[in-house]
């Protein structure tokens, strides 16, 4: 750690030398003696990490210089040591801003001592707090954290880098493990927000009473069991991002008050008054097509258009060609790494396996299949016996269930309908069957919408 | 030194600045330099009835004789403040002036024998 330095500013010339030499006992310290107020404010730039303050000074009052300090270096912690005891001069200074406060008597120099200490392991703290922003920001450097050669990701590239330089909305759509949160997440670790939070709130995964407490937060008393005040998503992200995830699934009363906050920018906490102007951005994402839920009335078009902003729509992975190989090493180089474990080598059939498979569950699925296959595997090769798809071993299951054929049409149907946004006659074309067959079984309730 | 013991002792000037000869030496001069100052000023300001001075200047005396253990002024200082605080520039006060005048000159030539 760099020299601590500290300022002590005293007129009594004695005490200060002596508590100059005191602390400087302590070879980290680097320690300052000023004879007045005037002297302490100049010398400012060398940005001490403590000043200690005699409270009252030849030229100007304590409080007054402790202002001028705590105007220009708000973060540096400043002790006032007086003469005599004062409480209501104490709450004063305390209440502007004084680190603490203490009367020259016997126990000042263990008293400082230990603010010292308390002052050094904040620093450490606080630089280390720093040090680990930096690295979360190399960590989705978004280079690092989305691999691909592929066309169709060399346009989401560049689609991030744009979305980088401003702060549009951006709204990102792509299939279960796409990475849609990943690249949420690499568009505000390398922004101007950085430095502020990103937060995220899957929509679907709060109870629809909630969810307007836990975005806008909400005052003590405002409902039964708000036995505290809290503080909502939104003001957390304050200066940050803020992340909705599955967006589609927000109900329409709650889309009216989303659009509100975000068209005035500000919002109130459930059963408050106050208005809270807020900055953040917004990034929102849906597994869905927010267009065709629009078409059906289950979101407006208003908050749509609002949301949209940069569109960024990720690609399966089945479409991304080459670079399931590509993924699937790094994943392997990745795990081994992190297990402490000796390079893997995937062979040329495992590679064929992989390209043939539609992985429904995109990058994530492919990432779980190498861990697996990394740990099956006996020598320093994976091969194709240890890549096995779950999603085959699911169809299997399904066999196994030794079901009516009637049953298994009306999983099948039901899985399609799903899939395909309950899409009736895009599923008859895929199933090559009537559409009223469909259309049939919804009414007599074989199938649930 | 049982003298000098009465008169002063320096733990707690040893407690700061460790038991280090030549720090000492210095605090010691530093305490000659600056307490005869303060000294005059009390005894100025009490000739030209000057309350407000003689309570800054008693003030900046009390943490130098705490710390230079001058224990038979530890009262007298701190009433000196009081009186002059109170604007009773008085006998009494008189006495107490005069008292801290007589035990700061013994400590002077003691500290100076002792020290330099």
């Amino acid at each position: 750690m760099d020299a601590f330095r500290i300022f002590i500013v005293e007129d009594d010339l004695l005490y200060g030398e002596m508590l100059r030499h005191h602390l400087a006992l302590n070879p980290d310290n680097e320690v300052y003696l000023y004879r007045n107020g005037e002297e302490c404010l100049k010398n400012l730039y060398r940005e001490p990490n403590m000043v200690s303050l005699d409270y009252s000074l030849p030229d100007m009052s304590g409080l007054d210089i402790m202002r001028r300090i705590k105007k220009d270096f708000p973060e540096i912690p400043v002790i006032i040591v007086s003469g005599q005891e004062d409480i209501s001069t104490a709450v004063t200074l305390l209440r502007e801003g004084a680190y603490d406060y203490f009367v020259k008597d016997d126990d000042v120099k263990d008293r400082l001592w230990n603010v010292i200490k308390k002052i050094r392991e904040n620093l450490q703290l606080r630089s280390e707090i720093s040090y680990l922003k930096e690295e979360i920001g190399r960590k989705y450097e978004f280079r690092n954290v989305i691999k691909g050669n592929s066309p169709t990701i060399k346009q989401i590239f560049s689609l991030i880098e744009k979305s980088i330089k401003t702060n549009i909305s951006v709204s990102i759509t792509g299939e279960t493990g796409t990475g849609k949160e990943l690249v949420a997440k690499a568009i505000h670790y390398n922004s101007t927000r950085a430095k502020k939070a990103f937060v995220a709130i899957n929509v679907s995964a709060i109870p629809k009473d909630l969810i307007e407490s836990e975005m806008f937060g909400h005052e003590k008393g405002s409902f039964t069991g708000a036995v505290t005040r809290k503080i909502g998503k939104f003001e957390q992200a304050q200066g940050g991002t803020i992340f909705l995830d599955e967006i589609a699934e927000m109900d329409l009363s709650m889309q009216t008050k989303l659009l509100r906050v975000l068209q005035e920018r500000e919002l109130t906490r459930v059963g408050g008054n106050d208005l809270i102007k807020i900055d953040v951005r917004l990034i929102v994402a849906t597994n869905l097509n927010l267009s065709d839920e629009v078409k059906k009335g289950k979101f407006r078009e208003d908050l749509y258009y609002r949301l949209l902003g940069l569109p960024i729509e990720l690609p399966p992975l089945r479409y991304r060609g080459n670079d399931i190989i590509l993924l699937a090493k790094h994943f392997v180089d990745e795990f081994c790494h992190e297990n402490k474990m000796k390079k893997l080598s995937i062979t040329e059939s495992a590679q064929q396996k992989m390209m043939q498979y539609p992985f429904p569950g995109n990058v994530r699925e492919l990432r779980a299949i190498i861990e697996l296959a990394a740990v099956l595997t006996d020598t320093d090769k994976i091969d194709e016996s240890h890549i096995s798809f779950n999603a085959v071993d699911a169809a299997e299951n399904l066999l196994m269930e030794e079901n009516t054929l009637a049953e298994y049409t009306r999983k099948i149907i039901s899985y399609y309908l799903q899939k395909h946004n309950n899409n009736v006659l895009l599923v008859a074309k895929k199933l090559d069957i009537g559409k009223s067959t469909i259309y049939r079984m919804i009414k007599e309730k074989q199938i649930i919408l | 030194m049982s003298k000098n013991q009465e008169l002063y002792h320096l733990d707690k000037l040893i407690g700061f600045v460790g038991d280090d000869p030549a720090a000492i030496q210095n605090m010691v001069r530093i305490f000659l330099q600056t307490t005869p100052e303060l000294l005059e000023a009390i005894n100025q300001s009490f000739k030209q009835q000057y309350a407000e001075n003689m309570a800054k200047a008693a003030h900046s005396l009390k943490p130098t004789l705490d710390v230079f253990g001058i224990d038979s002024l530890h009262e007298v200082i701190r009433k000196i403040e009081q009186k002059a605080r109170a604007e009773a520039l008085d006998n009494e006060l008189h006495e107490l002036i005069n008292k801290l005048n007589t035990v700061l000159e013994d400590v002077f030539k003691s500290l100076k024998t002792n020290y330099l």
